[in-house]
């Protein structure tokens, strides 16, 4: 590579990487994830004892012995209580100085409808008011009922639909699969936006600085527009590498952590199974690259075209809406990955960095589709590369009013 | 057979319906100060940006350095365009490194080179500043060290006294005569006639998208020898007023009259001996380029008039 492209390579690269924003972005993602762990530990360690304790009074007199061993199994200390005027008065007090966590008052509505009053020192988290009203709802059920515990128990718990998928790979639709799809094709959607844009609003500050006349009588414009977009690509690989590396670190120290601290709240396999491995983040890099390298050198085009950021605000539209189109569709292709609508949209190149990711990253794509979406992505780099770069080679010199679309045909058929 | 380090022949660029560079040609011997002067849009940087490959001519051909011009061949001239412009966000050693890599100078060479031109200009201090720290006199300069930062062997700056105060054109002034002095072609464009006279060797007037003169500037000036009348006197000076006047212009206590084509100076003398006008004096002088430039281009071409200042770029496409 000749050495101009490498100084414009390094230059956007080292330019980006000393930044301030790229520091604080950097950070700010792994720090994100080590809240989104340490939340959970936080809220289970706090006032853990007083909140624990709870006492019940039970006017049914047949759901206190089948709610206590419930309860205690979640970690609650459990006692029952009469329940006369004098008694209910020593526990308001005892809630209300904070050495009881709480009380619950079960009676006939229980029984019947599932509601009961529960008096807290302070405001329970939604987990805990999950529990013990899960907790008290079955116990009522049970009594109605009057069948097996277990039956019921997992009647109650939303029974279980066992998906066997027969056509392609392995694995159904789980809902750690569905979230790390989800997140991984919007995330997809939000780098290649961020990096394409800086690309444009490079290619607009040397237009607008007048520096690319100098700059070009030392290279042509394709180089200068390939270094940019490769300096610009890398750092944003670099901030991927620098997530995924400090990701590796916090879940193997943090995640132990959490398994420690609240045994109830999540397995171990299922944290494994929500983890995504090494699979994902190679299909994360591969359509990170083919989508970056379509959309930059749009975007590259979009800048050249434009001579104030007002204006390049609002000619980006029209790609924006190629990248938005396939988020709309994003929820819809990961639930039925295999249908023909998701299929399709997922072929055309424009979409096929977001939308055969999301496929891919549900199972819902076989090996082949995977490398043929790749081969077409390739092909539609190279086919955008040829029409902006040259869009890119007149724009970049023009002063005066925005080109009109024929014109900008013209540029792209005489240049 | 000479050697120029740039040679136009027929050089022709429109823009839609208007001609801004109309059969051009133009020789730069190597080693010559070489002024490109004119009004602004007489196509001056019309001319320069197809010299360094941002404008392609309609028709005639440009050569630099005996061949056509390429990537290769314009890394060996330092371009200072009419529209100044840096990386904003850069500090000034990274950025003036980065220019000089990109023709060739490694980074390390770069960065010592650009810290001594730096010093000599005084904002030495300025170094790890950013660009958008620094007043626009200091960014001035180190668009001029970018400029120079791989030693060109042709120079071509367009209009590089515009916004520099009279301290710093003098600086820059004594550098291009150094840059000359070390055997550096230098091409520079500039309405500025009188800074031309005092830096050319060789001027080249355009006008209106055509050449009006080209030359050696004391060859010029001795063949122009008859154009202008230096007069002084007191009271009215309705006696001036005739055919032969093309122009006039103040200098000192004189007026210096630019007189057109075959005018007879006589004529003047006498409708002042008429008129019983005290003059002083009347004699025939060496013109200066802007009178040289009047006779040529006609008067109406001769103020910032004209066009408008960027007609040569507004929005045409090629």
């Amino acid at each position: 590579m000749n050495g101009a492209v490498w100084a414009v390579i390094k230059r956007e690269y080292l330019q980006r990487v000393r930044s301030r924003w790229f520091l604080i972005a950097t950070i700010a993602g792994p720090l994100l994830l080590i809240g989104l762990i340490a939340a959970p530990i936080l809220l289970a360690n706090r006032g853990e004892e007083r909140e624990r304790t709870l006492t019940i009074v039970d006017r049914t007199g047949v759901l206190y012995d089948r709610v206590a061993p419930r309860l205690a199994e979640a970690g609650y200390t459990v006692q029952p209580s009469p329940g006369d005027a004098a008694e209910l008065d020593r526990l308001t007090e005892s809630v209300r100085e904070g050495s009881l966590g709480g009380f619950l008052e079960l009676d006939e509505a229980t029984l019947t409808r599932g509601e009961f009053v529960m008096h807290a020192h302070e405001a329970p988290s939604p987990v805990r008011t999950l529990t013990i009203r899960q907790a008290v709802v079955q116990t009522a059920l049970e009594a109605r009922l009057g069948g097996s515990t277990e039956d019921v128990r997992a009647l109650l718990s939303g029974g279980n639909i066992e998906v066997d998928v027969l056509s392609v790979g392995p694995g159904g639709l789980e809902d750690a699969t569905f979230v790390a799809a989800y997140l991984g094709a919007f995330l997809l959607y939000m780098s290649v936006l961020f990096y394409a844009v800086a690309v444009m609003r490079s290619v607009l500050e040397e237009k607008t600085s007048r520096i690319v006349e100098v700059v070009l009588s030392s290279m042509r414009p394709y180089e200068l527009m390939l270094g940019k977009i490769l300096g610009v690509g890398a750092v944003g690989l670099t901030q991927f590498a620098i997530w995924i590396v400090s990701a590796t670190v916090i879940f193997s120290v943090g995640a132990p952590a959490l398994l420690a601290a609240r045994p109830d709240f999540i397995s171990p396999e299922t944290l494994a199974g929500a983890l995504p491995g090494l699979g994902y983040a190679f299909l994360f890099a591969a359509y990170f690259v083919g989508g970056y390298f379509i959309y930059s050198g749009l975007y590259a085009a979009v800048g050249a075209t434009c001579n104030t950021d007002e204006e390049a605000q609002q000619a980006q539209m029209p790609v924006v809406m190629l990248l938005v189109v396939p988020i709309i569709f994003v929820t819809q292709v990961i639930q039925d990955p295999q249908a023909t609508l998701s299929v399709a949209l997922s072929f055309i190149p424009f979409f096929t960095p977001i939308l055969m990711f999301a496929r891919a990253a549900v199972g819902g794509a076989s090996a082949l589709e995977v490398a043929l979406s790749m081969v077409l992505m390739a092909a539609t780099v190279m086919a955008v590369a040829w029409v902006a770069g040259r869009i890119y080679k007149v724009g970049i010199l023009m002063a005066g009013k925005r080109p009109t679309l024929p014109e900008i045909l013209r540029w792209v058929r005489e240049a | 057979m000479p050697d120029f380090a740039l040679r136009l022949s027929g050089v022709t660029k429109r823009f839609g319906t208007h001609t801004a560079v109309d059969h051009l040609d133009l020789e730069v011997p190597r080693g010559s100060i070489y002024g490109l002067l004119g009004p602004n849009g007489s196509g001056k940087t019309t001319t320069i940006r197809m010299v360094m490959g941002i404008l392609h001519p309609d028709d005639g051909s440009v050569e630099l350095f005996g061949s056509d011009p390429g990537e290769t061949r314009r890394r060996r001239v330092g371009y200072l365009p009419e529209e100044r412009g840096l990386y904003r966000k850069m500090k000034v050693l990274d950025l003036l490194s980065f220019m000089g890599e990109i023709r060739g100078v490694a980074p390390v060479e770069g960065r010592r080179r650009a810290g001594d031109w730096l010093d000599r200009l005084g904002i030495g201090d300025w170094a790890d500043r950013k660009v958008e720290d620094l007043s626009k006199g200091m960014q001035q300069k180190v668009q001029f060290v970018a400029t120079v930062l791989h030693r060109p062997e042709l120079l071509i700056l367009d209009e590089p006294f515009s916004g520099l105060d009279p301290i710093n054109q003098d600086v820059l002034e004594e550098i291009v005569r150094e840059f000359h002095q070390k055997g550096t072609t230098i091409l520079f464009s500039t309405h500025l006639m009188d800074q031309a006279e005092r830096l050319c060797q060789r001027v080249c007037l355009i006008s209106r998208a055509r050449k009006v003169l080209d030359g050696d500037l004391r060859d010029l000036k001795r063949a122009e020898s008859r154009g202008v009348l230096a007069v002084g006197f007191e009271g009215s000076d309705a006696w001036l007023d005739g055919p032969e006047v093309i122009a006039r212009e103040p200098v000192g206590e004189d007026l210096h009259l630019v007189l057109a084509e075959g005018a007879d100076p006589q004529q003047i003398l006498r409708r002042g001996v008429e008129a019983a006008a005290t003059i002083r004096r009347f004699e025939l002088v060496e013109p200066r380029l802007h009178e040289i430039f009047v006779q040529h281009a006609g008067a109406a071409a001769s103020g910032d008039g004209g066009l408008p200042r960027d007609a040569d770029l507004g929005g045409g496409v090629r």
